[in-house]
């Protein structure tokens, strides 16, 4: 079988990180061809090199059997090679054809009437017969949204289709829907790359499994030679479990915090967990599993969640942030930019941001204690004292992260702490502390609930592990009941698994 | 081959690069901004008759007075990531005719309830901006025309003082210099010294830089962006009382230009139109700036058009510029 | 059933969004009815030349509403709209006392030229569009005053002025049905070309139409462009139909406008909004306007409806209304039921 894509010996660093290293990939037409790897694996970086997004160091790219040199989206697209991203870019405001025709230069040469036949082919043939062109896309569920975005894609003749988690955030069913689709055109002979977290799917769909580990190609095999645990194993490789477990039994206040009932309309359903001071409870989950939004909801972040709450014995009203405050409830969100520092203030009143009562007398910030709590913090998170007056702005972002988690420890009101991907965009050194102040924070009797897609982080700090699928809790363990592989696989597991728990 | 070619033919994109090179430009063009205003107004000082004199600066710090006590009240709505009121010209007209009517229950309570009605109205504004996220432009201008009809209800025409009341130590001078002025003076510290010590002065800053994250952090969002249209609510109708005292004869016409004024002082003194960045001493300095070269446009002989005109090419290049020092700034 | 599905479930037009969509009809219908109505019952009779007259308004400021409701769907907000139309008119009289035609032409051209520097200014630079185009309106106010030496300027060309407003079809006039060519040029541009979806398009989400190849700027400075045009012939012909250019307008277009924009269906959220939506908010004011006229009710009656209706159309379409709603109704821990049972499914980690 001819290829599509092949992809020789690229390599791409960023400064010192090396995201790939000498990989080679080979898409047959007609194929669907699974990439898996864990974080950091270099999947998303390859499907940037692929979409034009990132031009590689060393090494090329061939389709159709010729090199091509892929330097915009334009070019990858004149190639033939169109991404569906999981962040959609539909206009919610816009039609479903509008959104189709968007960014389109041809759009007004078509004869209209051939043209919208053909895009309602395209529709139907993708299972969306039933949704007219006329719908906004804002009434379309996700799985739909989803669907139209790849009708897009091929509406402008692509070759080559790259799925990047199109199932994450979406139902039983409606995979089923977007699978028949793809099904469908590889029937045709388009070719089709998979990028997913979720093993059960990848082996349901493809034909072709590539297993990517810290930048490297480590297998590309038949799906049918694979199976669930065979692919977990080559995507951690060869890791010696820790056996050093740290475990903190018995933490300070029994059932401190106790969650029953919290659903968030099509996001979570159910989950329950009882937890105490002290205590360190990881919830592992991959994109869509809901993992996210229950810390949301519990930071009050999401008005329409519904669940009982009770922290210390007294209930916590859903809804609104204040109320998650004063019922001792502190979030921090995985997107410290957009949701979490105020770049352009000081470090020292990003650090006091949630506290400033504290240091206040009748209204006036008194400047001496204002000072003192600032240092005092600063030497918690182990931040450089002098720099406390600098923009948070012109920090790293390992510092900007401790930064924004130092705010939330030390506050005597706040016995739950909502810790969204603590060390996103962090680097091991950085890691290291905000590990550490974590475990401060625990020490101190808080109750401490993080999410994090990063298994060696859950298994470093966790003392509870609770593994979430498609909104709903498919396990909770005790940190030495765990294994890498087995959270892997429990938050992988696709929809042959999706009921245990 | 040839594909290759076709495909690099136009692959160049040294935006790092390009960026690097801008980030001088826009803050060397800030600065050569600032030093060809510095050397007019050296300049025109110099060959202006009558522009270095005590009375001239006299006239302009009188000049400023109005305009900057409404603009440091509105300098912390602007703060606190909420724009500016489009009605503010309309709630200085409103105080001062309250004011005047008032009068005739005695001078405490006239002030009283000025003062209250001013911080009252805009307070309300505040709030429905603050506590369901509505456009503060489209509220504020349709709480403008409320209070248009309201006025032209109650009064439909002109008020003079009553008699009996004396009010004219409002506009008698202090040491050559009128009541406003050291109104302006002390309404600027007052409310330089909240926003900068006080626990809603420092949430205000953090709510305008990024409102996502202070609702995040629990900060009273609502509560806040209500309080900061109280103040500027407050330094209208404190405005409206000396514009009274000053006018003699007021009606809906007294509101003049001031709304925009207004706005122009706080954007050329270099406060961020979206918020979080900016201080009541740059909206002093840039009342300042504007009060000046208006005063020297007068003393040229320049009418009152042209004065306007030079307001607004003012407000456009300082805006463009600030934001071009910051954007790369930031970038770099 | 996974949790997903719950919410996919449904596939109609949710009921707010379609609320929205007939909210102009039913204020135009509603307006209509009081018009015909209400001036029944203090023995007035609303005749035929009302209806020209609110017909002559909107032509004038329904244009304004044009400019500034295209610039909201953009997601941007034009205060430049008021500076055009001071400016504009007053270049067309002075101009048009040598040449009619010649001033007209100046003076859309210095529209033109406005519109495409604010354009310029907003996209290029990414600068928030309100502090500049109020800069703009600043400087063309002071422009205006200055070449107008404050004073209003009459315009010799009375015959113009007769001819455009000279009755079609007993309600409208050539002016009015200049503004309807324009509402329908601009229409035909929003709904059936490229242009149109692509300004729709960075309304709604400007992120996600750059990344499929919407060339986002060049749609910006068009929108600002057209928001300058527009306003300024809606000034420049109220101008002929006066013969005279005033040296300050005031805020009442902006107002207009803005309110038009709002009760016709804009959000200033983005992406939202309609030319018919405006044309008929812009209609909906005129006949009120028209209709205080026919009742003889003084100014501040109008003042105080409009302000209201501006007031209410905002508090009903403000973003924050509907999480208010939903985080109230969110229980009050410990009124639904036991407070902290734990499930059935609830591992109890402590033992």
């Amino acid at each position: 079988m001819p290829l599509a894509v092949e992809v020789r010996g690229v390599t791409k660093a960023f400064g010192p990180i090396v995201a790939l290293d000498e990989v080679s990939f080979a898409l047959r037409s007609g194929e669907i061809h699974a990439l898996v790897g864990h974080n950091g694996a270099g999947k998303s970086t390859l499907v940037k090199v692929l979409a034009g997004v990132v031009s590689p160091d060393r090494g090329e790219v061939m389709v159709g059997g010729k090199p091509m040199v892929l330097r915009s989206p334009r070019q990858a697209q004149a190639a033939g090679i169109a991404v569906v991203e999981q962040e959609l870019s539909l206009v919610p405001s816009l039609t479903v054809l509008d959104n189709i025709l968007l960014g389109r230069v041809d759009a007004g040469a078509h004869s209209r009437g051939a043209f919208l036949d053909r895009i309602r082919g395209l529709l139907s043939q993708l299972g969306l017969s039933n949704v007219r062109l006329g719908t906004v896309v804002e009434d379309l569920s996700m799985a739909e949204r989803q669907l139209v975005e790849i009708a897009r894609a091929l509406s402008r003749d692509a070759r080559i289709l790259i799925l990047d988690e199109p199932t994450a955030t979406l139902g039983e069913r409606e995979i089923e829907r977007v699978f028949a689709g793809v099904r469908k055109l590889v029937a045709e002979g388009r070719s089709v790359i998979f990028v997913s977290h979720r093993l059960g799917e990848v082996l349901a769909l493809c034909s072709q499994v590539t297993v990517l580990r810290d930048g490297r190609m480590i297998a590309s095999r038949p799906a049918a030679e694979l199976s669930r645990d065979s692919i977990v194993k080559l995507m951690l490789g060869e890791v010696s479990e820790k056996s050093d477990v740290r475990v903190r039994d018995g933490g300070v206040r029994e059932g401190l915090v106790v969650i029953d009932g919290l659903s968030v309309p099509g996001q979570v359903e159910d989950f329950a967990l009882r937890a105490n001071g002290g205590e360190i409870v990881a919830i592992a989950g991959q994109v869509g599993s809901g993992a996210s939004e229950v810390l949301r909801a519990l930071g009050g972040l999401i008005p329409d969640a519904r669940g009982r709450v009770t922290i210390a014995g007294r209930p916590m009203r859903l809804g609104a942030p204040q109320r998650s405050i004063r019922g001792g409830a502190v979030f921090a969100s995985n997107d410290r930019k957009g949701e979490g520092l105020f770049l352009h203030q000081s470090v020292a009143r990003n650090l006091l941001a949630t506290r400033l009562k504290a240091v206040s007398r009748g209204g006036f910030v008194s400047r001496r204690e204002f000072t003192a709590l600032a240092q005092r913090l600063a030497g918690l998170i182990g931040f450089d004292r002098k720099r406390l007056g600098a923009a948070a702005e012109t920090l790293s972002g390992g510092n900007q992260q401790k930064v924004f988690l130092g705010r939330c420890i030390e506050q005597q009101a706040a016995v739950l702490l909502l810790f969204d991907e603590p060390t996103r965009g962090v680097d091991v050194g950085g890691r290291a502390d905000i590990h550490n102040l974590v475990r401060h924070a625990a020490s101190t009797g808080a109750c401490i609930i993080f999410v994090s897609s990063e298994l060696d982080e859950i298994l470093d700090l966790a003392d509870t592990v609770v593994t979430m699928f498609s909104g709903r809790i498919t396990r909770i363990g005790r940190r030495r009941e765990m294994t890498a592989a087995g959270i892997l696989a429990e938050i992988t597991s696709g929809t042959a698994t999706a009921t245990v728990a | 081959m040839t594909d290759i070619n076709t495909i690099t033919g136009n692959a160049a994109s040294p935006s790092p690069a390009r960026r690097g090179a801008l980030q001088n430009p826009a803050t060397v063009a800030m600065y050569a901004f600032m030093a060809v205003v510095a050397v007019l107004v050296l300049v025109g000082a110099f060959t202006t008759q009558g522009f270095l004199t005590t009375g001239n600066f006299r006239s302009i710090l009188t000049a400023t007075a109005f305009v900057g006590i409404m603009a440091v009240g509105s300098t912390v709505i602007m703060l606190g990531g909420s724009l500016f009121s489009v009605s503010l010209g309309m709630t200085t007209a409103v105080t001062s005719i309250l004011f005047m009517y008032t009068l005739r229950f005695g001078l405490v309570p006239a002030v009283v309830v000025t003062l209250l009605a001013g911080t009252l109205i805009f307070t309300i504004q505040g709030a429905v901006i603050g506590s369901i996220g509505a456009n503060p432009i489209i509220v504020t201008i349709g709480a403008g025309a409320i209070q248009e009809g309201i006025i032209g209800w109650l009064s439909p025409g002109d008020i003079v003082p009553p008699a009996g009341a004396n009010i004219d130590f409002l506009a008698q001078p202090i040491l050559g210099l009128p009541p406003s002025v050291y109104v302006f003076l002390a309404v600027a510290i007052v409310a330089d010294l909240c926003m900068r010590h006080t626990r809603s002065g420092l949430e205000i800053y953090m709510l305008g830089e990024n409102q996502p994250a202070a609702r995040a952090a629990g900060l009273p969002v609502a509560k806040l962006t209500t309080a900061a249209f109280a103040v500027a609510g407050l330094c209208v109708a404190i405005a409206g009382i000396l514009i009274a005292g000053f006018a003699r004869n007021v009606n809906l016409q007294v509101q003049g230009t001031y709304t925009f004024d207004v706005i122009a002082a706080i954007l050329v003194g270099g406060t961020a139109v979206t918020g979080g960045r900016g201080s009541v001493g740059r909206t002093v300095i840039g009342a300042l700036i504007i009060a000046t070269i208006t005063d020297m446009l007068l003393l040229q002989g320049a009418s009152t058009g042209m004065q306007i005109l030079v307001k607004g090419l003012i407000v456009i290049v300082v805006v463009v510029l600030l934001h071009l020092a910051r954007h790369e700034g930031r970038m770099s | 059933m996974s949790v997903h599905e719950a919410s996919a479930a449904k596939r109609r037009t949710p009921v707010s969004r379609r609320v929205q969509m007939v909210m102009p009809s039913v204020l135009l219908a509603a307006m209509l009815v009081t018009f015909l109505v209400l001036p029944q019952f203090s023995n007035r009779e609303p005749s035929i030349f009302n209806v020209y007259n609110a017909f002559q308004l909107w032509a004038a400021y329904g244009l304004v509403a044009l400019g500034v409701g295209l610039t909201m769907i953009a997601r941007e907000f034009d205060f430049g709209v008021l500076g055009v139309f001071a400016f504009c008119p007053m270049i067309a009289v002075k101009l048009g006392e040598y040449d009619t035609l010649l001033g007209f032409v100046v003076a859309i051209a210095v529209a033109a030229a406005v519109g495409f520097l604010q354009g310029f200014l907003v996209a290029r630079l990414r600068l928030h569009s309100m502090p500049v185009t109020l800069g703009f309106y600043i400087a063309l106010l002071g422009a205006t005053i200055t070449i107008s030496n404050s004073q209003s300027v009459s315009f010799s060309n009375l015959d113009l002025g007769f001819a455009l407003d000279a009755d079609m079809f007993e309600i409208l006039s050539w002016r009015s049905i200049i503004a309807i060519a324009v509402f329908a040029l601009v229409f035909l541009v929003m709904r059936y070309t490229p242009l149109g979806r692509d300004i729709r398009a960075i309304g709604g989400d400007r992120r996600a139409s750059r990344m499929v190849g919407v060339e986002v700027d060049r749609v910006l400075i068009i929108v600002f462009m057209t928001s300058a045009v527009c306003s300024a012939l809606g000034g420049v012909l109220l101008a002929y139909s006066f013969a005279t250019a005033l040296s300050d307008p005031g805020l009442t277009p902006l107002k207009f406008a803005v309110t038009a924009a709002i009760l016709g269906g804009v959000s200033l959220v983005g992406g939202i909004g309609s030319v018919v939506g405006i044309a008929i908010g812009a209609l909906t004011l005129s006949l009120l306007q028209e209709l205080f006229s026919i009742l003889a009710a003084p100014t501040y009656v109008s003042s105080l409806v409009t302000g209201a209706l501006l007031v209410l159309a905002t508090i009903v379409a403000a973003p924050g209304l509907a999480a208010r709603y939903k985080s109230f109704r969110s229980p009050r821990a410990g009124s639904t039921g036991a407070v902290a049972a734990p499930s059935r499914r609830l591992p109890d980690t402590s033992q």
